[in-house]
């Protein structure tokens, strides 16, 4: 059998349901680095997706959906506050909520993470993005401004506190950069990166990439890859009317 | 957890599966883009329509209420901040809706094996869902298509792939409901998935 063949079969597994915990996590990783992954996800839920019509509505009770709104609600504030703090405040904010976890990282050891999306407009004035990068539902743990046509960024902690002998990391991963995140940086103790750390990439490669911090050890991965919990995200492009 | 035992009443499975303009395909797929611009309202409605539905799946699978509820709670936050990966031409809108609700589900069930436990009155719900289902799906072209294939698998193989598909069981469930070995099992999903595909293609 070949690779191909064994990785349909997994995610067809996946989809079906019948995987181990640890090989779901793996499959869910997967899906968010690799396109390939993705796509044969979205293949075999619609192969096998008309099964569901053989599941009966059930009506749920009137509550639920309040209680969904109630959830909502605190997710939307947080997505507020952090663009309040990140003073782009009047730009419209989208929330887009990461779980990323290596296939043998406990749940404890997930961290979520939010991306707040700035929407791009053609003109040259509105060139900053935000990721705000989050431990729970609550509170955002870092925020990330980057300015593309300065090719500067920002980064500062919101809620992040230093960890005693562990250092935060700041990663890039993009098509154009191979299958690997690379390390854009690791954090100073106050937290500080070099604003030019982006400087040699080009914008549009900085638009579509994924961003993302890890926990690694003082003074970051030995081994040039993330080895801690991870938060993941992309910067969209941003526009005010583009969808 | 150990959740009571919930069973599905088996009423309802013969409605006729009538569609109210709400609920059409192309209304859910404008519902979902709308909630991608973070449309609060558009989102009351996709809920209004889908909720039912993503309820009956999760429950099939979790067999408790309360259970299922948390999960419909995380599966609709998780649609709101997933709208925008939702793209048209790949994934028809209510499966993608009920994947990430179904993926909640047995993530849950992975994660908590002992809060359920399988039984073999799950597998003789199978056959009788599955004539009842057809009947009812018989204009559904595509639903015709994939009852065909696994029609065409062998009598085990079809329950395996519905009591995965439907009630969540996983191979080590199947493994000792059908009296094989994990690995078999294993085999065996493979095959009639592979099956399935093929026949899909033909």
């Amino acid at each position: 059998m070949t690779e191909r063949d064994d990785l349909d079969m997994l995610v067809a597994e996946f989809v079906l349901g019948t995987l181990p915990a640890q090989e779901r996590e793996y499959v869910e990783t997967r899906r968010r680095e690799d396109p390939e992954v993705e796509a044969l996800i979205l293949q075999w839920e619609e192969r096998l997706g008309r099964l569901a019509e053989e599941t009966e509505p059930v009506q749920p009770s009137p509550a639920l959906f309040a209680k969904i709104e109630k959830a909502l609600d605190r997710i939307e504030s947080t997505a507020r506050k952090a663009a309040e703090t990140s003073n782009v405040v009047a730009l419209r904010s989208q929330l887009t909520r990461w779980r990323w976890s290596t296939a043998v990282a406990s749940a404890a050891a997930l961290v979520l993470m939010a991306v707040l999306v700035l929407q791009p407009q053609p003109t040259p004035e509105t060139q900053s993005f935000v990721a705000v990068f989050q431990h729970n539902d609550e509170q955002p743990a870092f925020l990330l401004t980057v300015d593309l046509k300065e090719q500067r960024l920002n980064i500062r902690p919101v809620t992040a506190e230093p960890r005693p002998g562990k250092s935060y990391q700041l990663w890039i991963k993009a098509d154009e950069l191979g299958p690997n995140p690379r390390s854009v940086g690791v954090l100073g103790n106050d937290f500080k990166l070099d604003e030019g750390a982006l400087r040699s990439y080009d914008p549009a490669l900085l638009k579509e990439a994924t961003f993302g911090i890890s926990v690694e050890p003082e003074g970051g991965s030995p081994t040039g890859q993330p080895t801690g919990p991870a938060i993941h995200g992309y910067l969209y492009p941003t526009d005010g009317n583009n969808q | 957890m150990k959740p009571d035992s919930h069973q599905l009443p088996d009423n309802a499975i013969g409605a006729p599966n009538s569609q109210s303009p709400s609920d059409t395909p192309e209304h859910v797929a404008e519902l979902i883009h709308r909630v991608a611009q973070k449309d609060r309202q558009a989102f009351a409605l996709l809920y209004q329509a889908t909720a039912t539905k993503l309820l009956g799946t999760v429950l099939r699978i979790l067999r408790d209420r309360g259970w299922a509820d948390d999960v419909i709670q995380d599966s609709y936050l998780k649609i709101w901040q997933k709208a925008e990966q939702f793209q048209d031409g790949k994934s028809s809108p209510i499966t993608w809706l009920v994947s990430i609700a179904r993926n909640s589900a047995i993530d849950e069930l992975r994660k908590h094996p002992a809060g359920r436990t399988t039984n073999s009155d799950e597998l003789d719900e199978m056959p009788g869902r599955q004539s009842t289902a057809q009947e009812q799906l018989e204009d559904q072209q595509a639903a015709n298509k994939l009852n065909h294939c696994i029609d065409q698998l062998e009598k085990d193989r079809q329950d395996m792939v519905r009591l995965a598909y439907l009630n969540g069981w996983s191979r080590e469930d199947l493994a000792s409901q059908f009296e094989q070995p994990v690995n078999t099992v294993k085999t065996w999903l493979h095959r009639a998935l592979k099956q399935i595909k093929r026949c899909l293609e033909s």
